[in-house]
């Protein structure tokens, strides 16, 4: 009863709001699920259920080694840019030098250039270094990006966070790395978990400068994109599926976890 | 392995302009080893061939794995496992979504590993031109003469002297039959019918395709370069343009076969698997004639390991294995043995083997020099007016 | 007090032994936070941004060819109305993506770190993100099964007897498709900005008697302005890169910037000398922007 009364007045406009909202997210998602069920290749008429796409899907080992080329570009780029990327953005927050605004704007460029051209000219500067592509040359030129979009994060809750709570902790004694892992990091890790989830997500779904630094590596989107050519079949939408389905379960099974230690701590 | 040495100096000269600092040095650099690579590794993959014959599979594992850079579908992991079977030699594939990637990421520098790449034919011709394929050494490849006869010695690259075909096809109209009374049978369908069609008809995002298409039904060449001829075109499509949809190379399919789009301008090899699909759609190739495009398989004077790469190409023109592709990938093949060995109900689909007739009256994408900066101003016009 | 006196030679050198070692140490903290990025930022980033200046001035440059001379020309060219019509529609594009991520955004980034119950928040807002996990590509091919004129939308509208709605192959679905592609962008980083507020100004400001209203307009958004200058930076910027949503969903008539620039590079003219250009058109416009829009969050932040 008393999870019932604590549920009830939390029906407001703005939960239905988001609901819709939820809606709106997922409908793209519902209508590939629903086709990668279906008979027919083409996702215009129903022809039949069927899990033939998701048979294919299971044989299709290129799609996987994509899949592994894209989550390992991804993890790496996105790991190190959280790190380098907060020490950033608290290093532009904390100090002032000669040449900072240059230094800032430069960590903006990234979202600003366009991907087509930071790509060749990426890799022009790779072939004049004499350095031959590999999945690591993708994971440097991933880690540019995801850099930028870590520290626009965590620039946007530095700026207005208190800065007295550090230096409190420095006044108490504590070193100045302690002051960080302890005071600051905490306090930013939810800027740093959505700055982490954003440079993921569009690490996941470069095209354009994974073509042209990836070596010995094919990222599911150059996979995806190349197949347009003689059509997507429903066993990428089959893949879609799977993957929302495995790292929604992984997110709630991460939550589920987070909640019992903090109950068995509290 | 020459390659290694010439390819210090390099290294070194690059390091010592990174320390000047400049990036105009950098850029010098670079843009000058899209040019200037292909002299000294021109002269490697001349000294190849000599060290041939006996030292030849040695060679090759000595030098790793054969790189190849190619379109997704065309290799799939039975080929390479058949290949691997056969030869002993490791594969590794990377895939591009254009000839234009393709020719950027070689240019840059960054496709020294490939030994084997897929340009189409005017990609060929463009390559040859800028002296980044070698010539074929004709004695190590096996097969060449079951070319059916127009590809002997297509147009893009006379006697295939730097490519052999590999696949190739046509650009139509794909419509719905019950819908369209009467069938579109050439370009002028479109302009005499854009009423009943009006924004139920998509063309091709590709200006050589679809302004080619205007110069041909206006009786010009898909490859002219007479800016009076261009300009007759341009008026003319956008005189269409209001009744188009949208110009899509891909994506066309879901809105024709939900019945939202009446007729697409598509290449064969997308639309033969919608006509096969369901039968109302069928896919014509105008009677005027169209663009007929060719893929092609070519060792870049770069090739670490031509020794594998005549091997794949060998492996790739046996008739076998080139029907297995035809059957899976449904594009029509240059290979006259290959085709011998397709099931009839292939061989006699008129969209995928066309009349030799209707054949002769294709024209192939060839390379427009200058001109095509015209091209890309008319097409940015039309697509942002 | 017979060691009192120091020589002056002494002295200097220790205070010049010591500033220095107070110096490096200074550095060692602004180096360890700053370095590691910066060399990064400066190698794969700033040098190849000046190359992209350097094919920038020299007019007509095909790749493989020998820089002759420099110019302005591709900058001149960028004054031609077809492309100044290009850019105008593609900041259009952005500006209205952006404008609708926050009107939708707003709320729900809102209801997930304020209202939501809490042990939920961080499952509802990875699960608001998870839709991007599939490929642009798909994504935006589902939006042409639902939005098409015999569509999803289209059905489910007729069955409710309401008007149907052919905007397939129009601007209003490059719209839609763009604000579904980066909402969930501004939805996490104002999320990261709210989660912050300070529920204790709110509660003081509904005991001092505000109304809900004027709390929203007094307290939460001057509060949370950083985050929405962020957001809606985020959007606009990226957006403006988007080049799959308007060729897929946009009609004839929807060239975009990045389209045309990707054009440059990898179109059949590859003319890297005008896509460079149009690059750095790009580039020092959009940095205009968000100087002009972080000068005035900064000022917002400050006076809140």
């Amino acid at each position: 009863m008393k999870q019932l009364s604590r549920l009830l007045p939390s029906v407001t406009w703005q939960s239905l709001f988001a609901g819709a909202m939820y809606i709106f997210m997922y409908a793209p998602i519902l209508v590939l699920g629903l086709y990668s069920f279906n008979e027919s290749r083409y996702g215009a008429v129903w022809k039949g259920f069927s899990l033939k796409w998701y048979g294919k899907l299971f044989q299709d080992e290129r799609l996987f080694l994509a899949l592994a080329d894209s989550l390992k570009i991804a993890f790496c780029a996105v790991g190190l840019s959280a790190v380098l990327g907060t020490l950033m953005a608290i290093g532009l927050a904390k100090y002032r030098f000669p040449g900072r605004s240059v230094y800032r704007g430069a960590s903006y460029l990234p979202l600003i250039i366009p991907d087509i051209a930071i790509a060749v000219a990426t890799l022009v500067f790779l072939a004049a270094a004499a350095i031959p592509l590999s999945i690591w040359t993708a994971i440097a030129a991933h880690m540019v990006f995801c850099l930028a979009y870590v520290a626009v994060v965590v620039s946007s809750r530095l700026s207005g966070m208190n800065p007295h709570l550090e230096e409190a902790a420095l006044d108490l004694g504590a070193t100045p790395t302690q002051a960080l892992v302890k005071v600051l990091l905490p306090q930013l890790a939810p800027a740093i978990l959505a700055g982490c989830l954003l440079a993921f997500v569009l690490s996941m779904d470069d095209l354009l400068i994974s073509s042209f630094t990836a070596g010995g590596a094919t990222p599911l989107p150059i996979e995806i994109f190349s197949r347009v050519r003689t059509g997507v079949k429903p066993d990428i939408n089959a893949l879609s599926v799977v993957l929302i389905l495995a790292s929604g379960l992984l997110a709630a099974i991460a939550e589920y976890l987070r909640y019992k230690s903090e109950q068995a701590k509290g | 392995m020459p390659r290694r040495f010439s390819s210090k100096p390099r290294l070194a000269a690059t390091r010592r302009h990174f320390l000047q600092g400049s990036a105009a040095a950098i850029a010098g650099i670079a843009l000058s080893n899209c040019g200037g690579v292909s002299d000294v590794q021109s002269s490697d993959a001349g000294a190849e061939p000599t060290e041939d014959g006996d030292a030849g599979s040695a060679a090759s594992g000595a030098s790793g794995p054969l790189y190849i850079y190619t379109w997704a579908d065309y290799t799939d992991d039975q080929l390479v496992q058949r290949f691997r079977d056969k030869t002993g030699i490791d594969v590794q594939i990377d895939i591009y979504d254009s000839n234009e990637t393709m020719l950027a990421k070689m240019q840059a520098g960054g496709g020294d590993n490939y030994s084997v790449i897929y340009p189409s034919d005017y990609m060929v011709t463009q390559m040859i031109d800028m002296g980044m394929l070698t010539e074929f050494d004709k004695s190590r490849l096996q097969g060449l003469d079951q070319l059916s006869p127009k590809w002997e010695s297509p147009g893009y690259d006379p006697d295939n002297s730097h490519s052999v075909p590999y696949s190739w096809g046509t650009t139509g109209l794909i419509y719905n039959s019950k819908e369209l009374s009467t069938a579109p049978a050439d370009w002028t369908y479109l302009w005499d019918n854009k009423d009943a069609l009006s924004r139920r008809m998509t063309m091709l995002d590709d200006v050589r395709e679809t302004l080619g298409a205007v110069l041909h039904s206006l009786g010009y060449s898909y490859n002219s370069t007479d800016p009076a001829e261009l300009e007759a075109a341009y008026q003319r499509l956008l005189e269409l343009k209001p009744a188009l949809a949208s110009f899509k190379s891909f994506g066309w399919q879901d809105e024709l076969l939900g019945g939202d789009l009446l007729l697409a301008m598509a290449f064969s090899v997308e639309a033969i698997p919608v006509t096969l699909e369901d039968d109302t759609f069928q896919y014509v190739i105008p009677a005027s004639g169209s663009s007929v495009w060719t893929d092609t398989m070519v060792i870049p004077t770069t090739a670490p390991n031509a020794d594998a790469a005549y091997e794949w190409i060998n492996f790739n023109l046996n008739p076998d294995v080139s029907a297995e592709t035809v059957k899976r990938l449904y594009f029509a093949t240059p290979n006259a043995a290959a085709k011998d060995m397709l099931p009839e109900e292939l061989l006699s689909n008129q969209d995928l083997f066309p009349s030799e007739e209707l054949l002769a009256k294709c024209e192939g994408i060839a390379p427009v020099g200058d001109a095509i900066e015209l091209y890309d101003r008319y097409w940015t016009q039309i697509t942002s007016a | 007090m017979a060691n009192l006196p120091l020589t002056p030679a002494s002295s200097t050198r220790l205070e010049w032994f010591d500033r220095w070692r107070y110096r490096l140490v200074r550095l060692i903290g602004p180096l360890a936070l700053l370095g590691p990025a910066g060399l990064w930022l400066f190698l794969l980033l700033v040098l190849p941004t000046l190359l992209i200046l350097q094919l920038s001035l020299v007019p007509g440059l095909r790749p493989g060819q020998a820089i002759t001379a420099y110019g302005l020309g591709n900058y001149t060219r960028i004054l031609d109305s077809v492309y100044l019509g290009v850019i105008g529609r593609s900041l259009t594009f952005a500006s209205g993506t952006m404008l609708l991520c926050l009107l939708l955004g707003f709320p729900v980034a809102y209801w997930i770190a304020l209202m939501a119950p809490k042990r939920w928040r961080s499952l509802l807002l990875v699960l608001f993100i998870l839709p991007l996990w599939t490929s642009t590509l798909l994504r935006t091919y589902a939006w042409v099964t639902l939005l098409r004129r015999s569509g999803i939308i289209n059905l489910i509208l007729s069955a409710l007897h309401l008007p149907t709605q052919d905007i397939m192959n129009t601007h209003w679905a490059v719209y839609v498709g763009m604000t579904y592609d980066f909402l969930p962008y501004m939805v996490l980083i104002l999320y990261a900005s709210l989660e912050k507020l300070d529920q204790r100004l709110l509660e003081a400001a509904a005991d001092l008697g505000a109304n809900p209203r004027q709390t929203f307009w007094k307290v939460t958004v001057p509060q949370t302005l950083p985050g929405i200058a962020a957001g809606c930076l985020l959007v606009f910027v990226t957006s403006l890169g988007d080049f799959v949503v308007p060729t897929l969903l946009g009609g004839t008539s929807s060239k975009t910037i990045s389209l045309l620039i990707y054009d440059q590079f990898l179109g059949p003219a590859r003319n890297w000398g005008f896509g460079s250009a149009l690059s750095m058109v790009l580039i020092l416009a959009v940095s205009l922007a968000i100087a002009l829009l972080l000068r005035y969050g900064n000022r917002e932040a400050a006076a809140a």
